[in-house]
């Protein structure tokens, strides 16, 4: 054995925001969670304590862009303490694993005088010190380029793919939708693979979270539309989408979304819309809500996740996930 | 005023107001805001193109959506081509670095500012347990140790003990948390019978607490801020954490004007240090306004045990023997009410005396006198109440706590409410007081009295604006 180079291990680490997500991961690779904590502190501050050695070891961090209205900086904070907390603890290699990248959408200067708040969190992570990101369906894949550190962007694809041909045989009856323009890419690519037809709708956007009217582009009657989206937050496009499919003629409507925020009263909304079923991926804690929510159905995706930290662990490629489902 | 604009966060609006007021300005308008998912929004409402920016945010309340959104303002003011940002934090943020790991209750204990005496007064490697060789597990292997601590505690018991150069940390092992507690302490007696001075460990690893200083410097320079304006610094050194310039103010003008001018007979108090750590900044007022001085020292060293070890036994590391509930679990409700208890019925007990102050000591006398106790900041409020009590104990008359940082977080108002050792307690605005002040109410027909920091910063804006000395404000206030 090398002296300078000891064989150095994965150590999975859990900050607060999706425990269940990072027992799964561990649980696919087989390793015990790693014994650092993420704790709070009386007066609202975080603190990372360490409870077992890093030095050289090559760490995950999982912490997915989460906790709504109350805790989400929380998290922001969170991981990026602990990024700097294995870095002084000497760790080989950091990489975050985020699932879903927080501040994703303000990644723009779509006003005058406004942070471009996705940079300013990469340029957070990279400062704290984190060697690697690995994330899921980001919302616009330019993302990567505010880092200046690898970006591993894994897609739901694969495993979303899976989902519909298990659950419809005829593909002549489904048609894809994107909800929005910005998704039509990705809602092409797997009509694509899927050969399927698929539609768009065209919203205009008065404010933020508010959407003031739709267009469809396409022909759905008749049809099981499905919804593809990177996420669902407060629902609202997703149920106004589903109001103008039925209203356009189309059998059943039904959505497909990677990231399940689900913020305000979005359950509340889906139980009452016209969406026959929701499915998201778990790359944000459900917790109760499939209680909450009999529509929504949950793709699991810390198959993807832990193979992808496997194969950066071994140096094997990742891209080979981009088009296969992990189960 | 040249080119200057004042943006104020959230944290602390009202002291924006009055620092603007101050400086003959309006603050700048900016939107601030959350989404529905709980990302913070921030827009800059007026025009800052080629300005000198200053923006108020204080360390307090939600610290860290306080965080994100001054890092979002200095971004968005950068990029909209500000030609100087300048952070204002009245309380710096993480600027008390975590000291203890984890108590009962998993809440780490947070106070006073020793963090560094602590961690260099023990030896730090866990793991040096190749002092001594021949019967010795080689020292890399730190796998198969953890192995074997897992597997047998006794195991690694009689591994360690049987080395007298073996230092154990453990009695600040987290990992030897409630209930890990027991077995702990009957490894302890079976190795204290064999004369050593030894305690297994079930866990080689000793945990600690990251220190965030760096991470949030860096986070603020890489923001974009070009220079930062701060009060009382927990810690001197943050400033070296920076590549930017760091203004400390100093809120001493304020407290030596308060004791100057409210102090009943001010020549005859005594200033009182808390801790170790605050003597510098008590011996400074004392010094200058020719008062004497008195200093608490606080022995941070817990032993979780639950009956007192005798010195001896415990070697390099004997302290005065102290009862379990001694204070570094602070968080435990059953603790709070018990210690509360004993300030109330002061005179009480020797017994409870020697429980909460075992490990405190007085340096200096207060017989008779009016003391005022001087430190940078209160948040949980333990360390205050325990220096209060123990300065009543000494035969000290009225204590005045003069603190600049009111953060009062969780139970500490109504500690300081309940508690009698304390008759008057000063703060200053640095965090927004406005809650606090109505919920401490009047204690002994006195309230909460908050002095006003505004001046001092407006001064100081203005003079970074003017590119004009700060220092001389360190001294004179304003």
């Amino acid at each position: 054995m090398s002296l300078r180079h000891p064989k150095n291990s994965i150590k999975i680490l859990s900050a607060n925001s999706h425990p269940d997500l990072s027992n799964m991961i561990c649980e696919r690779l087989g390793l015990p969670l790693s014994n650092v904590k993420a704790l709070e502190l009386a007066n609202n501050e975080d603190a990372i304590l360490v409870g077992e050695s890093l030095r050289d070891e090559d760490v995950y961090i999982i912490q997915t862009g989460c906790g709504g209205f109350e805790k989400l900086n929380d998290y922001v904070m969170e991981l990026l303490l602990m990024i700097h907390a294995c870095r002084t603890a000497s760790a080989r290699k950091i990489t975050a694993v985020i699932p879903n990248f927080p501040y994703a959408r303000q990644d723009r200067k779509d006003k005058s005088r406004v942070p471009i708040s996705a940079k300013l969190v990469a340029n957070l992570l990279t400062t704290a010190g984190c060697d690697h990101v690995i994330t899921l369906d980001l919302h616009a894949s330019q993302i990567q380029g505010f880092f200046s550190i690898p970006v591993d962007n894994l897609y739901a694809e694969p495993n979303v793919l899976k989902y519909i041909q298990s659950h419809f045989d005829n593909k002549d009856d489904i048609i894809l939708v994107s909800p929005d323009v910005g998704g039509a890419k990705r809602v092409a690519s797997l009509a694509d693979k899927l050969d399927t037809m698929f539609a768009l709708i065209h919203k205009e956007r008065a404010k933020a979270n508010v959407v003031s009217k739709m267009v469809l582009v396409g022909d759905v009657t008749d049809k099981v539309c499905i919804l593809v989206d990177d996420m669902a937050d407060t629902c609202g496009t997703l149920c106004k989408a589903s109001d103008l499919l039925l209203e356009k003629g189309a059998k059943e409507v039904m959505a497909i979304v990677t990231h399940g925020i689900f913020s305000g009263n979005a359950i509340c909304k889906l139980n009452q819309s016209n969406l026959k079923r929701v499915v998201c991926t778990n790359s944000m804690p459900l917790n109760n809500l499939q209680e909450l929510c009999p529509k929504l159905e949950v793709i699991d995706i810390s198959g993807t996740l832990s193979e992808a930290i496997r194969r950066l662990h071994n140096g094997e490629s990742v891209s080979y996930l981009f088009n296969t489902a992990v189960f | 005023m040249r080119d200057i604009v004042v943006f104020s966060g959230s944290s602390n609006r009202a002291l924006t107001e009055r620092i603007c007021v101050n400086l003959g300005l309006v603050p700048g308008e900016v939107e601030l805001k959350k989404f529905a998912n709980g990302e913070t929004s921030v827009r800059l409402c007026d025009s800052v193109r080629e300005k000198d920016i200053f923006i108020v945010q204080s360390g307090s309340g939600k610290v860290n959506d306080n965080f994100m959104e001054l890092l979002l303002t200095i971004s968005a003011c950068k990029m909209a081509s500000a030609k100087r940002i300048t952070v204002v934090c009245p309380l710096f943020f993480y600027s008390r670095q975590a000291e203890s790991p984890s108590s009962k209750k998993g809440v780490p204990f947070l106070s006073g500012s020793t963090k560094h005496t602590l961690l260099d007064s023990v030896p730090s490697s866990p793991c040096s347990f190749s002092h001594r060789t021949s019967d010795q597990i080689p020292a890399p292997s730190l796998s198969s140790l953890n192995e074997s601590a897992a597997t047998s505690p006794h195991k690694t018991a009689k591994t360690t003990a049987s080395d007298t150069n073996v230092i154990s940390p453990s009695p600040l092992n987290p990992a030897v948390s409630s209930k890990s507690m027991k077995q702990q302490n009957v490894s302890i007696s079976s190795s204290c019978n064999e004369k050593d001075s030894e305690h297994p460990r079930k866990h080689p690893y000793r945990s600690w607490i990251s220190q965030s200083g760096t991470l949030i410097a860096n986070s603020l320079t890489s923001a974009g801020a070009d220079h930062i304006v701060t009060m009382d610094l927990h810690d001197p050194q943050f400033q070296g954490f920076f590549d930017i310039p760091v203004d400390n103010l100093y809120s001493k003008p304020l407290v030596q004007h308060y004791i100057v001018n409210y102090v009943s007979n001010y020549k005859d108090c005594v200033i009182v240090s808390p801790d170790a750590g605050g003597a510098k900044r008590a011996t400074a007022i004392a010094d200058s306004l020719g008062l004497q001085f008195a200093l608490i020292h606080k022995e941070r060293r817990q032993r979780v045990v639950e009956h007192p070890i005798t010195a001896v036994s415990l070697g390099p590391y004997a302290l005065a023997p102290i009862s379990s509930s001694d204070n570094l679990i602070v968080h435990s409700p059953a603790q709070n009410s018990s210690t509360s208890n004993n300030s109330d019925s002061n005179g009480n007990s020797n017994n409870s005396a020697e429980k909460v102050v075992a490990t405190t000591m007085l340096v200096g006398d207060v017989q008779g006198r009016v003391c005022v106790i001087v430190d940078d900041l209160v948040d949980t409020g333990t360390t205050v109440l325990r220096a209060a009590r123990l300065l009543k104990e000494q035969g000290c008359v009225y204590v005045y706590a003069v603190i600049t940082h009111g953060i009062f977080s969780g139970e500490a108002l109504k500690k300081l409410k309940r508690s009698s050792s304390i008759d008057q307690v000063i703060t200053s605005n640095t965090v927004d007081q406005t809650a606090h002040v109505e919920e401490y109410g009047k204690v002994n027909n006195e309230p909460l009295e908050v002095l006003d920091v505004s001046r001092i910063f407006a001064e100081a804006i203005r003079r970074i604006n003017n590119g004009e000395s700060v220092s001389l404000i360190y001294d004179q206030g304003w």
